[in-house]
């Protein structure tokens, strides 16, 4: 690991103050909250920033989960561990609470922020060690997952620069919800949908989000609506316990009867940032949700899919995900 | 200790010893028991290894001069700097005889390349990220079928493996069988990935070295250590009491030790290398892949008539390890002909060495495997198959088995487990949204011991200590030594402490094959067996109650000395009368049919172990393993939530710590059955899921009901203990079993492991 | 959408130019030319602070390079060496100690950020007289290690989990302590040790 300067930020304007520090100068500026992510490949040297500024002591609604009619308002420095437990979360929203408590492990939610846990970074095992190509720790350099082993790799948002796959839970979950974030900046405050906050890879690998230089997240919204009870997250993974997703399903359905209002679907561990599936939902529209449908939604869910030489299941494993997590939330009992 | 029966306590059986708690249980639960890493050493500086990025060439050009910049760094150890060490020939105690410094070429993925030393660990990683290399670099022969592989035959370039077993004319057998199966098996790369990190503290007072190093062979370690940097031996002290996990891993020197004990010499000052879990993979050793080619042929009603098996194992380039494990499956039924053969594979990787049953868990994989799809061709059940096949001589040698329940196992296990032995058509037992599947296949392992030396000592007040340098790994040893002390001196494991894990003590064989507790307990015996001597002399030749009583008559029982007739005589009283207040006896235990000076090797760090095929009888454990495993019918994950094995190990010294042995292989058995791979990049020839994350192993989630049922078996002429190790059985059985359950669950035979979802969804 | 760039800057979260390849590998590999600025070793001055730390309720000031995370400073600045290191990058679970009662990942922490939370490890369990803690007796009644490395971890980890509420059957038991990994596999004892803990501690 390579030396940094560490401090604490006590208010929000130090924070951000000290991120966007004087523009040109050297060094990369980290925020660290529960460090779960930061900590880890700081000391693998794929990040190296020079200052770390410790953002636990920033107190106020970063902190809260607040429940009203209009929806959930989740403060970004909320931990997993309180937000998947929360019981009006559990009941109300159950996919998030799902996608939570599925994610990690109970230490790991105890430490993590739900705003760090948006911004968690890939899996991908050359990414995570300095010295394969990676276009995306190295811009330029080369994508050797691309022809080496590449099982856990995305099928759908690739392109011939990176195929590394998000890795996350809590993110498709959100999206599927539509939630908003709120991210707050030198500049102030503004909002953007969550779904907007990832980039594709495209020929830009090493930038991952649409932040600007200074910006922090500092609230999570997720809007009220009578498709947030009959929801689900279904994670498929290789042991039942502490692995992230080959593939998983977030799915909220607004049903009335037996036909689809909306269907809301987000798909995880097979794509390059949280994908919300909106031709599967375009399928479903206005459908009785069966086999057939959620079939159909499923393959329009990866026709653009592109699989490599071992990522192949992951083509048919979406789908399954997907179709398994459309029945078994219509089979909610709500 | 509970009155409760739990389930790790079970009631012990026939010749079965008590399910006493391990004595170091309290250390281990506090944290006090200190492991090689732990150990508080004054003015420490610490070491960090740099390892190659490529697999095949030279390093063209390294530049240390930024990090020697580094404040805090103290000395870089690399090219040139450790001519004056010993190359390491490639043998029992060592992992490899490539010696990473001794040029600049470069021979595998994560070869060292140099040591960092600093005055804090921080320090020493930053600067060892800031060396600067150059390579050359030449394309490099990842596995199987890479452009580059060199195959040769085993016996031709091993000495691990001398012969290929084989007997009678198979293709003609094969000819006249009614019914065949031809198959091929793979099995991947696997890593031990014990959970205790890869570590070396060397010390130095004058011309003296202290060693704490993880080890399972204390004896061999100080032997190769001296002789690597050409010491006398007698200079080296090992200490390794308490090691975290081992499984094969920490058997040899692997060579960053060398490098570590330069490195305190020329600093004068103590050094500690803690190895990352990435650099395990590549400078430590690891199970090699393997591919088999197995053909059979039986008659209608199911009795074999040929069985050939063809292996290939993978190699480094200069060493040709091998397991060779057609030397335990070749007699293992009553095949008729068999014809074997073992293939290396070299290509440009570590050097793989032992990992939990080598040789048996990638064959038996293979061909308990074939025997169930002969099986489900001959419509028999796979439970009667093994029956009618089953044998008690060896078909290749024809010397008899010195005892064998293997087909008890089988009844025992398929009882508790339910089977029904019916054949079931694939797919046809569901629940909810899972296919049901239930499989089962044999285990074995050879019995093996060594020579081994204890040092045991009755004191006045009871107390009983026991010296021998053994190796607790988990398996338990301290506790089973303790048993048998205690239990020819008549007293209670909570008088006797245990000393293990240090060539200050008498030396005991490397903690392998199993075969610590037959080894240890065969020498510990003996010398508790001559303390009895001395008391049981001391009291018939006085004055005292018992004088001029026949000694065969006496025994030991809670601190007296007590007759037949139940006349007897205090040990306190017994001591006063001697005039001494210790009695402590030395003795070594030599296995039958080894030679007298086994023991010097033993000291000398060469010993050797025998067994398995090679008396006069075989000497082999058995079990059987039944598994019931769901396969989710739309996303395919494999999950297993009943195991049931029944193992038979002759004696039973310690029914609690052989039956965590026995879980714990299983659940290494579902494992490897289902989740453990190293993926090697076969352009790079880099392992690539060097972590804890991605190197699959399971979690509490995955492991539900485990049952281990133990067989009474009574065979007093494997040694003198009458035991067979178990430690290396329960792992042997279960990938066959799991995947013979998965096709019973889904109608697809996955013949290559790991069997993971990618085939069945 | 994706923002289109700002000549010249790129968007923050992750500065373009410090992704610099670990090992420093340049040659014939087809790595690209490094980024401009790189630390030189002059400008690599230790980064120091006193960080008080309170760990089994007891202080200690500790004078800790900013990158020593709480479990090496548990181990090599403290001398409490029960919480054992596994792997150092929070995924084995061997180095779990509580904080505020809350159990977490000590390689994953910076030693400085652990200030102003009490922290408890495996030596700070058993009562002052030695009397050991309900957990750690059950784990010696139902054998739930074997070589006792991971020990500490699944022990400190097992009290929060019955603690947080997350033992009240097995399936969610077995779920929630599987951050703990047990490579000689004593899992089924570790569950069965769990239960007799958790009726003893709520009978406490």
């Amino acid at each position: 690991m390579q030396p940094f300067f560490y401090e604490r930020a006590d208010t929000l304007e130090a924070a951000t103050r000290a991120m966007s520090g004087r523009p040109g100068a050297a060094g990369d500026v980290q925020f660290i909250a529960g460090g779960t992510t930061l900590v880890d490949l700081m000391r693998l040297d794929v990040m190296r920033p020079d200052r770390v500024i410790d953002i636990n002591p920033l107190r106020g609604g970063l902190n809260q989960i607040e429940v009203t009619a209009q929806g959930l308002r989740l403060g970004a420095m909320v931990r997993m561990a309180e937000a998947a437990q929360h019981p009006h979360i559990v009941s109300d929203y159950p996919v998030i609470a799902q996608a939570l408590n599925l994610a990690a492990s109970q230490q790991i939610r105890n430490m993590a922020s739900l705003g760090g846990n948006l911004l968690q970074r890939t899996r991908c095992d050359y990414f995570r060690e300095a010295s394969f190509a990676c276009n995306k720790r190295e811009p330029g350099s080369g994508c050797a997952a691309l022809n080496g082993i590449n099982r856990q790799h995305a099928v759908l948002g690739t392109s011939d620069h990176c195929i590394a796959a998000y890795p996350g839970d809590l993110a498709q979950a959100l999206i599927a919800l539509d939630a908003v974030i709120e991210v707050t900046g030198p500049e102030g405050r503004r909002m953007l949908p969550l779904a907007d906050l990832h980039r594709l890879p495209r020929d830009t690998p090493h930038l991952e989000t649409n932040l600007r230089p200074g910006e922090i997240i500092t609230l999570i919204t997720v809007p009220a609506g009578v498709w947030t009870r009959r929801s689900r997250y279904v994670k498929i993974r290789d042991r039942d316990s502490y692995a992230f997703a080959l593939a998983s399903a977030a799915v909220a359905i607004d049903l009335d009867g037996e036909t689809v209002r909306q269907a809301r679907i987000a798909l995880g561990g097979v794509a390059a940032r949280p994908w919300r599936a909106r031709e599967a939902e375009a399928a479903l529209a206005g459908q009785a949700l069966d086999e057939a449908s959620a079939t159909k939604a499923a393959e329009r869910a990866f026709a653009e899919a592109s699989p490599r030489e071992h990522n192949g299941f992951k083509v048919a494993l979406g789908k399954a995900t997907l179709v398994r997590a459309l029945l078994e939330t219509r089979d909610m009992k709500v | 200790m509970p009155d409760q029966a739990n389930a790790a306590a079970p009631a012990p059986l026939h010749n079965m010893g008590s399910p006493v708690p391990r004595i170091d249980g309290r250390l281990k639960v506090t944290g006090e028991a200190r492991y090689a890493a732990d150990f508080p050493i004054n003015n420490l500086a610490h070491g960090v290894l740099l390892t190659s990025s490529i697999a095949k060439g030279e390093v063209s050009k390294i530049d240390l001069s930024r990090a020697r910049e580094v404040p805090g760094v103290l000395m870089i150890v690399s090219y040139g700097d450790a001519d004056g060490l010993e190359k390491p020939k490639f043998g029992n105690s060592t992992s490899s005889s490539m010696a990473p410094l001794a040029s600049r070429q470069i021979f595998h993925d994560g070869q060292i390349i140099a040591l960092i030393v600093a005055d804090h660990v921080e320090a020493a990683s930053q600067a060892a990220a800031l060396i600067k290399l150059s390579y050359v670099t030449k394309a490099p022969t990842a596995s199987f079928g890479d452009p580059g592989a060199e195959i040769l035959l085993a016996k031709s370039v091993s000495p691990l493996h001398a012969e290929d077993p084989e007997v009678g004319n198979v293709e003609e057998a094969l000819r006249g069988a009614a019914v065949t199966l031809e198959a091929r098996y793979t099995t991947p790369t696997q890593h031990h990935n014990p959970i205790e990190l890869f570590s070396t503290t060397c010390v130095w007072s004058d011309d003296e070295l202290t060693v704490y190093e993880p080890s399972q062979n204390v004896y061999g370690f100080r032997a190769e250590i001296a002789k690597q940097l050409k010491i006398d031996l007698q200079k080296v002290r090992v200490i390794s009491p308490y090691i975290g996990g081992a499984f094969g891993s920490k058997g040899p020197v692997t060579p960053r030790t060398a490098i570590v004990a330069l490195a305190a010499k020329q600093l004068n000052r103590p050094v500690r290398c803690v190895v990352t879990r990435a650099q395990g993979f590549t400078t430590a050793t690891f199970r090699a892949e393997t591919q088999h080619h197995i053909r059979l042929g039986a008659t209608e009603d199911g009795h074999l008539l040929g069985y050939t098996h063809e292996g290939w194992e993978l190699t480094s380039r200069p060493d040709p390890y091998v397991v060779g494990g057609t030397d335990t499956t070749s007699r293992l039924y009553a095949y008729g002909a068999v014809s074997t053969k073992v293939n290396l594979v070299r290509a440009d990787r570590n050097t793989p060495g032992f990992m939990r049953s080598p040789p048996e868990t990638p064959y038996m994989f293979a061909l308990e495997s074939a025997l169930d799809e002969l099986a489900l061709k001959l419509k028999i059940d796979p439970v009667e198959f093994r029956r009618l096949n089953d044998t008690m001589t060896d078909p290749i040698s024809g010397k008899p088995y010195s005892s064998r329940s293997l087909i008890a196992c089988f009844d025992q296990a398929a009882k508790a487990f339910g089977w029904s032995g019916q054949p079931k058509t694939p797919r046809s037992v569901r629940d909810g949204d899972w296919l049901v599947g239930q499989g089962c296949a044999a285990a074995v392992y050879p019995t093996i011991a060594g020579p081994a030396t204890a040092r045991v000592r009755l004191s006045a007040n009871g107390a009983v200590r026991v010296q021998t340098a053994s190796h607790e790994i988990g398996n338990g040893i301290r506790t089973v030594a303790a048993q048998m002390a205690v239990e020819r001196l008549g007293t209670d494991v909570a008088a006797c402490t245990v000393e293990m894990g240090d060539t200050n003590l008498p030396p005991a064989p490397v903690a392998g094959g199993s075969n610590s507790t037959a080894s240890v307990c065969s020498a510990v015996l003996k010398a508790s067996d001559a303390i009895r001597k001395t008391l049981f002399d001391a009291a018939i030749g006085g004055k005292g109650a018992l004088a001029g009583r026949d000694p065969s008559t006496l025994d030991l029982k809670a601190g007296h000395v007590v007759g037949a007739d139940g006349t007897q005589v205090a040990l306190s009283d017994l001591f006063d009368s001697m005039g001494i207040g210790v009695i402590e006896h030395y003795a070594e235990f030599i296995p039958e049919g080894m030679k007298p000076d086994a023991v010097q090797e033993l000291y000398a760090g060469q010993g050797k172990l025998s067994g398995g095929p090679k008396g006069k009888m075989l000497q082999y454990a058995f079990g059987a393993e039944f598994v019931e495993v769901r396969v989710h019918s739309r996303t395919g994950e494999i999950r297993v939530p009943r195991i049931v094995g029944a193992f038979a190990a002759g004696r039973i010294m310690n029914i609690r710590t052989a039956r965590s042995q026995l879980m714990g292989g299983m659940i290494w058995g579902i494992s490897a059955a289902l989740l453990e791979a190293t993926e090697v990049d076969r352009t790079l020839a880099r392992y690539v899921n060097r972590d804890l994350a991605d190197y699959m192993v399971p979690v509490n989630a995955d492991i539900q009901q485990v049952d281990v049922i133990l067989v009474p078996e009574d065979d007093m002429t494997v040694n003198p203990a009458g035991v067979k190790g178990l430690g290396e059985l329960g792992n042997v059985g279960t990938t066959a079993a799991i995947a013979n359950a998965v096709y019973q669950a889904t109608g697809v035979r996955v013949r290559d492991l790991p069997i993971r979802l990618d085939a069945l969804v | 959408m994706d923002d289109p760039l700002p000549p010249g800057r790129d968007s923050a979260g992750f500065g373009r130019r410090r992704f610099l390849a670990g090992s420093a590998s340049v040659g014939v590999l087809p790595i690209a030319a490094r980024a401009a600025s790189e630390p030189s070793a002059a400008e690599t001055v230790r980064q120091r602070h006193f960080t008080k730390l309170t760990i089994n309720d007891q202080v200690y000031q500790l004078e800790l390079d900013d990158r020593v995370s709480l479990l090496d400073a548990l181990r090599d600045h403290v001398g409490l060496t029960g919480s054992k290191k596994g792997c150092d990058h929070g995924q084995c679970g061997a180095c779990t100690v509580l904080a505020d009662g809350d159990r977490i990942l000590s390689c994953l922490t910076f030693a400085a950020m652990a200030e102003g939370r009490k922290i408890t490890t495996i030596e700070g369990l058993a009562g002052p007289d030695g009397h050991l803690h309900p957990m750690q007796q059950a784990f010696i009644d139902h054998d739930a290690f074997q070589c006792g490395y991971c020990t500490p971890g699944q022990i400190m980890s097992a009290v929060a989990c019955v603690k947080e509420g997350h033992a009240k059957n097995d399936a969610e038991l077995r779920d929630s302590m599987s951050g703990n990994l047990c490579r000689c596999a004593a899992y089924p004892n570790i569950v069965a040790a769990i239960k007799q803990a958790r009726d003893q501690m709520h009978g406490i």
